[in-house]
């Protein structure tokens, strides 16, 4: 039964190792308890939990939007928990993240959105100004044929439909050539297809590109049928990490349901 | 029982929900009484605005004549001097455009630092909202008295006037556009690793762009007009004009100068509106 839990294939790369991490909100709440997670090259790993389990904070910790109060958090072999200022920033271009809304700048370009992703590595007087690298405009290219948009690319970015924004977003996550992808319930605001293809995408995404992804996500069918591996989170705590087809559906429902009942 | 604060904290639980109940009942009648004294106090103050204005509606009436008086004196206009306020005119619109212009050029950097949301630090943020403060809280009119006496006549202190006055006005409604900016574009920037600069150019500025184009328009529109009572004080202009020909009782020239001047104000109104509509 081994070959259940969720231990990373032997030979891939670890990307993302969590250790030990805990989040103390100023206001006293505890809302992650000590979450070891880990997240190998080619491997698309899901969390669930229901509202107030603490998963949108756990992601929020990995990506330093937040300072987790104890833990190590290794992207790529470094600790972000531990740094600061600059080198957090160079350490911080290994991991690009998706939200829930797809973030563009409304009024520019989709190429020109997709293009600020590589600003990061471009730190020129003339990026600094607003302009675009332009030796990256064909990665730019390049990314939305990969994310299926290519067609796309010389409308302003406002005239997108949910999916095709979203789409748009995660082009943007790859032209900063990461490591690891974290996804913040990137297809909660779409509608049921919409969702379908950018979980495909995702997963394609691991599988053919090699990445590291980590999803939140709050459908259970979507996450057992895009994912390689489920980790239930419950109160601040990981309930279980299963690959995805050794999941049962009684244990996802445990997660959902109340501590009193 | 009184009714004051220490009773009620000191009266056990069941006086306290008597005591509760009766203040509701209390309060109606409370309301009623609130009602007539609001009345009654408004009714002072608008009897005494009419007692200190002096307001005489019969002199109104009587005034009639004379008004009718200086309305036939007035015209026809005097088109033949419409060369003559040519310049005036071009001296009133450029002191809009020098206005605005140097106006958006200091409320920019100004505006930044006092949006909460964008500000480097906590100090910048509070001398920035006092200068914002001080420069809209002095009119535009005071502003071209004192350069006026600074620099003396002529439409060089009138446009320091309006740049100055404008710097407050559009430094506080642009610190406010930055504050309402959509921040998930920022927020994913910033993540990729872009530098501060970086994010602020291409995430905050194409963001708040055409929102700020429309707030200088509307700012141009509104230095013109009040271009044209800077002139009173000596600050150039058709206001300047205006000033002079009624001391001189050249009641047509003032009659061309007020045709002037609504089709410079109308102008710029259209203009900034169609402007406007075209940034949206």
């Amino acid at each position: 039964m081994s070959a259940a839990l969720g231990d990373t294939a032997p030979g891939a790369e670890t990307r993302l190792a969590v250790r030990g991490l805990r989040m103390r909100f100023p206001n006293g709440k505890l809302a992650l308890d000590g979450v070891d997670l880990t997240v190998s090259a080619g491997e698309l790993v899901t969390i669930l939990g229901s509202n107030g389990s603490g998963k949108t904070t756990l992601l929020r910790c990995v990506a330093r939007l937040l300072d987790p109060s104890e833990g190590e958090v290794l992207v790529d072999g470094q600790d972000l928990a531990r740094l600061n200022g600059e080198a957090l920033r160079k350490a911080r271009l290994a991991l690009a993240m998706v939200f829930q809304r797809a973030n563009l700048v409304r009024r520019r370009s989709v190429l020109a959105n997709v293009a600020s992703g590589t600003l990061g590595r471009n730190r020129t007087w003339r990026t600094a100004l607003g302009g675009l690298p332009p030796e990256e405009l064909p990665l730019a290219r390049e990314l939305l044929r990969k994310v299926g948009v290519e067609q796309l690319g010389g409308q302003r970015a406002d005239t997108l439909s949910g999916g095709q924004a979203q789409r748009a977003a995660i082009a943007r996550a790859l032209a900063q050539r990461p490591k690891l992808v974290l996804a913040d319930e990137p297809v909660a605001s779409l509608d049921p297809e919409a969702a379908e293809e950018i979980m495909r995408l995702l997963r394609q995404l691991a599988v053919e590109s090699g990445l590291a992804v980590l999803c939140v996500l709050h459908q259970p069918a979507l996450a057992l049928r895009y994912s390689h591996r489920v980790v239930g989170l419950r109160d601040g705590v990981v309930a279980f990490d299963l690959r995805a087809e050794f999941c049962a559906d009684q244990q996802i429902a445990l997660l959902y349901k109340d501590i009193a009942a | 029982m009184s009714v004051d604060g220490t009773t009620l904290e000191l009266a056990p639980r069941s006086t306290r929900s008597d005591l509760l109940e009766e203040a509701r009942r209390g309060g109606r009648l409370g309301r009623r009484l609130v009602v007539v004294l609001v009345a009654l106090i408004a009714a002072g103050v608008i009897a005494q605005a009419f007692y200190v204005v002096q307001a005489r509606p019969e002199d109104l009436i009587t005034g009639a004549h004379g008004m009718a008086d200086l309305l036939s004196r007035a015209m026809p206009p005097a088109w033949s001097e419409i060369g003559d306020i040519l310049w005036p005119s071009l001296e009133t619109i450029d002191l809009a455009i020098f206005g605005t212009l140097f106006g958006v050029l200091m409320a920019l950097p100004l505006a930044v630092l006092a949006a909460s949301n964008v500000t480097p630090a906590r100090p910048l943020y509070y001398l920035a909202r006092g200068v914002i403060a001080l420069t809209r809280a002095v009119p535009d009119l005071v502003w071209a008295l004192l350069f006026v006496t600074a620099v003396g006549l002529g439409p060089f202190p009138g446009a320091l006037a309006l740049s100055v006055h404008s710097i407050g006005m559009l430094g506080r409604l642009f610190s406010e556009v930055i504050e309402d900016m959509d921040f998930g574009p920022v927020e994913a920037l910033t993540l990729t690793g872009a530098s501060r600069l970086q994010v602020f150019a291409h995430a905050v500025v194409p963001g708040v762009l055409p929102s700020l184009l429309g707030i200088s328009l509307y700012r141009f529109d509104e230095n013109l007009r009040s271009s044209l009572v800077l002139g009173f004080v000596g600050a150039g202009g058709l206001g300047f004009q205006l000033l002079t020909a009624m001391n001189l009782f050249q009641y047509q020239t003032v009659s061309l100068l007020l045709v002037a001047t609504f089709l410079l104000v109308m102008a710029a109104e259209r203009g900034s509106a169609l402007l406007r509509r075209q940034v949206a």
